[in-house]
């Protein structure tokens, strides 16, 4: 699944939880984001924080399998922030 | 439900091996995220790592530690199904983890046949 924003529009975007999972080795990210993702209401944005570089491509394979919208990445210190939007 | 997509993760490798004891983790955490349903299968020596207070000393390099794994998959639906001759072998069958559930053979059969998929480490 490929992202739905453009950097300059998700640099704009304000998420409804941020999920800092810097540190964590795979799949913990991963891990981190499901269960944070249903402590959220459907429509919610979820930010996640990872220092994994696989983390983005492995959230994107898990958006396409389970149906969530991946919004995009942004670079950060150290860091990315992925960014999804949970859909059901 | 007919399409609900089932994995059974077999686990035969013990503490003495961490990197392939923390693999099936690894994989059965990524399949429950996923909304699989899975069960992993714990024969001779994989049945140590649900041995209470040994998951906790099990950590691979460049691996998430073994014991928040096996937290995150329990908390998450997974189930955990454990060889009985092998726990007798092991004197551990009063040992077990909350959860863990001690069972023969058919048990093994009646899961891997009614999966979607297997994997056996």
């Amino acid at each position: 699944m490929s992202a739905t924003l453009s950097e300059t529009d998700l640099a704009g975007v304000a998420a409804d939880k941020v999920v800092d999972a810097r540190g964590a080795a795979c799949p913990g990210p991963l891990l981190e984001t499901k269960k944070a993702m249903g402590s959220v209401p459907v429509g919610s944005v979820l930010e996640l924080w990872s220092s994994d570089p696989q983390t983005k491509v492995d959230i994107a394979a898990w958006c396409g399998k389970v149906g969530h919208e991946l919004l995009g990445t942004l670079s950060a210190d150290g860091y990315e922030r992925v960014f999804v939007r949970r859909m059901k | 439900m007919a399409d609900q997509e089932k994995l059974v993760i077999m686990v035969t490798h013990g503490p003495d091996d961490p990197e392939l004891a923390t693999i099936p983790f690894v994989m059965a955490g990524a399949a429950v995220a996923s909304d699989v349903d899975v069960v992993m299968g714990f024969q001779g020596d994989g049945c140590r790592l649900v041995q209470r207070g040994v998951a906790e000393t099990v950590s691979a390099p460049e691996f998430a530690p073994l014991a928040g794994l096996l937290d995150s998959i329990r908390e998450l639906g997974g189930q955990f199904l454990v060889c009985s001759p092998c726990v007798k072998s092991r004197g551990i069958e009063d040992e077990l983890i909350d959860g863990a559930e001690v069972c023969a053979a058919a048990r093994f059969v009646a899961e891997i046949t009614s999966a979607t998929n297997s994997l056996v480490y």
